[in-house]
């Protein structure tokens, strides 16, 4: 489908490629989408070039309003992001996972799903993406600082948000261990003939777990909606991805449980936003599961633990930062004049305020109560914890 | 009443379960078309069909996994793991989603699920067919962990972990499949989780113990009888949670106390039930606790009687504590 030959030498992840550029001019009449969006492409599927242009081979379907409001969330990651790492500094979190770089990925997943109707069990870089899905910040930064706001009573550390009216299944730090129960949300979806889909994501390191492909063979040989959608930032911690594996991409994959895997320009929220689409309705038609290769880029470190300078050089990603997901899609925006400076500083000025509230709000909850430890082991406490509730208060 | 075997009971408990409420799905590995390597799920692929009687891929990560999800869903699975010695590649998902999912979400969301799993030894199946896990999964804040000894209590207690709100671990003793019969009632009956049965009443020693290991306690303290020491013998039945009081009552009644069972002896349920007595009722003890186990080694082969409690080591451990 591409217009390359297979001795070509592979491309660089780094350059987006028109996955239809061939079909581009000569198409006059624009096909349905999902005809044109084609797995297994040999270059990541890119619909907008780096200035901002539109490649795709069908129409960009979405209005400039939900064009901005794409940009807003991109805004918004970006700076929630920025948020948590100055948080950090200040000693009101603990830990953060960086996840600049991946905004592209997480808000084009969100878009492409039915917000509150649909799954997602996501991995711990998605901030921006349990944010776009409508998490309330303020309830987010209660699960930052571990406060008495906290829904989920302060007992996982930060960046493990969680939502049952959102649908938004609680971050677990383990890898790919949420991959599994994805799974079977997405076969209790099949029997309850429900059309939910569930969208799982992860890093490329998980897909060397054993658990991500028992659950990926399970939800392959049962047919069930859901969507395995990897952020690939090529990077497990320090282990790179040529050392994490030999496939070409996560996407190949998918070719040995007998499913589509699409390897798509992460760093483009419009590539994501359409190949997620196409493998979401896929799935909610009944079609089965897909794997999604988002390739990104994570700016900073691992986490605030780690200290990326010793596995990988500067110069690699400065020139992964020359491809900015909020960049691109400004350039499309200002192509299209729906975009400028002034709109710029209102949007973050609005953006900076609702966090500041947010924040304040989740601060003034204070501390949660020492004897939450002890609730919700089990629906009903036992003798036991009884018992051992009875000594702390002993101690207090 | 019609007599059964353990097996059979397990079979017709999950029938009627899955009659009496249609979000109970089984899944595992050949517990459709084949009923289950022990046809402990006999009879359901075609009283519900494939979608819920499931014959999985083989992986248990997925098996259990997946029952994380679909109790996550609203659906009740009850998932087979084929022999308790293959439950570990499902060991992260139980440990790390199943057993903690209601308190790291702040009790909104929970896991009803049962996972179902022939335990224990005495079958010639080498230390892959014959381990008793029970003490990982007690370990496991957040998990239920029930072990059966009777066709009765499992029907029982099978019904009680299908409509409980925690994941629950149903251990059944491979050994007392069909060795063990009962006349089971058809009826609705439930036995709560965390409840013993004291089994046979005495005033001179107690002897307590689950799952396969009744059968040696019981003879043992009929043997006991005969000599004219009364055994009281206190069946556990649920492991976690355990029944405290009617341990500390026995034991402050007889003031000695063996805790048997056939699992390896450090950190068992063994030592934390005799650890609990010397805590709670110290004075009232003529003699210290004791275990009476399987070894601390990796479950044998050719040995396969040796290793596991029997009832002279019982015995032995009688002579002990009343001599003391």
């Amino acid at each position: 489908m591409l217009n390359k030959t297979e001795s070509a030498p592979p491309r660089a992840n780094t350059v987006p490629v028109g996955h239809n550029s061939r079909n581009r001019s000569s198409a006059r009449r624009k096909p349905r989408l999902g005809a044109r969006i084609e797995p297994f492409s040999r270059d990541p599927i890119a619909l907008t070039s780096e200035d901002g242009e539109w490649l795709g081979a069908f129409d960009l379907d979405l209005d400039a309003e939900t064009l901005k409001a794409l940009y807003r969330k991109l805004l918004a990651a970006r700076l929630l992001d920025e948020r948590l790492s100055v948080l950090l500094r200040t000693g009101k979190v603990s830990f953060v996972a960086p996840a600049a770089g991946h905004e592209a990925a997480q808000v084009g997943i969100a878009q492409a799903m039915r917000a509150g109707h649909d799954w997602i069990f996501p991995y711990y870089r998605d901030i921006g993406l349990v944010l776009a899905l409508g998490l309330p910040p303020a309830e987010l930064f209660a699960q930052h600082m571990a406060t008495a706001a906290d829904p989920n009573k302060a007992r996982q550390m930060p960046c493990h948000p969680g939502s049952p009216e959102r649908h938004i299944f609680p971050v677990i730090s383990s890898i790919a261990c949420q991959v599994p129960p994805a799974v079977g949300m997405a076969l209790g979806a099949k029997l309850r003939g429900s059309d939910e889909v569930t969208v799982t994501t992860f890093g490329d390191g998980a897909t060397s777990e054993g658990d991500w492909h028992a659950a990926v063979n399970l939800a392959a040989a049962q047919g069930v909606p859901v969507v395995f959608a990897c952020e690939n930032n090529h990077y497990a911690i320090s282990v790179d991805f040529a050392q994490q594996t030999h496939s070409r991409t996560i996407a190949d994959k998918a070719h040995a449980y007998g499913i589509p895997g699409y390897t798509v320009d992460g760093m483009d929220v419009l590539s994501v936003y359409y190949v997620m689409r196409e493998a979401l309705e896929r799935a909610r038609a009944g079609h089965g599961p897909s794997i999604v290769e988002l390739n990104v880029y994570r700016y900073g470190p691992h986490s605030s633990a780690d200290d990326d300078s010793v596995y990988r050089a500067r110069e690699e990603v400065d020139a992964w930062k020359q491809r900015d997901p909020l960049l691109r899609l400004r350039r499309l925006l200002e192509c299209r004049g729906l975009w400028s400076d002034d709109e710029e500083q209102h949007v973050r000025a609005d953006i900076k305020a609702e966090f500041d509230r947010a924040v304040e709000e989740a601060e003034a909850s204070g501390a949660p109560p020492a004897h939450w430890l002890f609730d919700d082991v089990y629906a009903e406490q036992p003798w036991h914890l009884m018992q051992q509730a009875e000594c702390l208060r002993a101690e207090l | 009443m019609p007599v059964m075997t353990m097996v059979q009971t397990i079979a017709r408990t999950l029938h009627q379960e899955m009659a009496r409420d249609e979000s109970v799905v089984v899944l595992g590995e050949d517990v459709g078309k084949r009923g289950g390597v022990f046809l402990a799920t006999e009879g359901l692929y075609e009283a519900y069909g494939p979608d819920r009687v499931m014959d999985t891929p083989l992986a248990e990560g997925a098996i259990v996994g997946a029952a994380v999800g679909l109790a996550a869903s609203g659906l009740r699975p009850v998932a087979e793991i084929q022999f308790a010695d293959y439950v570990y590649p499902g060991f992260e998902q139980l440990s790390s989603q199943a057993a903690k999912l209601r308190y790291r979400s702040g009790g909104r969301f929970h896991a009803p699920m049962v996972v179902r799993m022939p335990s224990g030894g005495g079958v010639k199946g080498g230390h892959h067919h014959s381990q008793s896990p029970e003490a990982l999964f007690v370990h496991t804040a957040g998990l239920k962990v029930v072990m059966v000894s009777t066709p009765y209590d499992a029907r029982g207690l099978l019904r009680t972990a299908i409509r409980d709100e925690d994941p629950v671990i149903f251990m059944e003793p491979k050994r007392l499949y069909r060795a063990a019969k009962d006349e089971v009632p058809d009826e609705d009956y439930a036995i709560p989780l965390g409840e013993a049965v004291v089994r046979r009443e005495g005033g001179d020693i107690t002897l307590i113990s689950y799952g396969a290991s009744m059968v040696e306690t019981q003879k043992a303290a009929a043997e006991l009888a005969q000599s004219g020491v009364e055994a009281e013998v206190i069946d556990l039945r649920s492991l976690m949670p355990w029944d405290r009081d009617a341990v500390l009552n026995s034991a402050g009644k007889t003031g000695r106390v063996l805790v048997i069972a056939e699992a390896p002896r450090h950190a068992s349920v063994a030592s934390e039930v005799a650890a609990t007595i010397t805590e709670e009722v110290l004075d009232e003890l003529l003699a210290p606790p004791l275990r009476v186990t399987g070894f601390d080694t990796p479950y044998p082969y050719a040995q396969d009687k040796l290793y596991m409690p029997t009832v002279t080591r019982i015995l032995n451990a009688a002579k002990r504590a009343l001599d003391y």
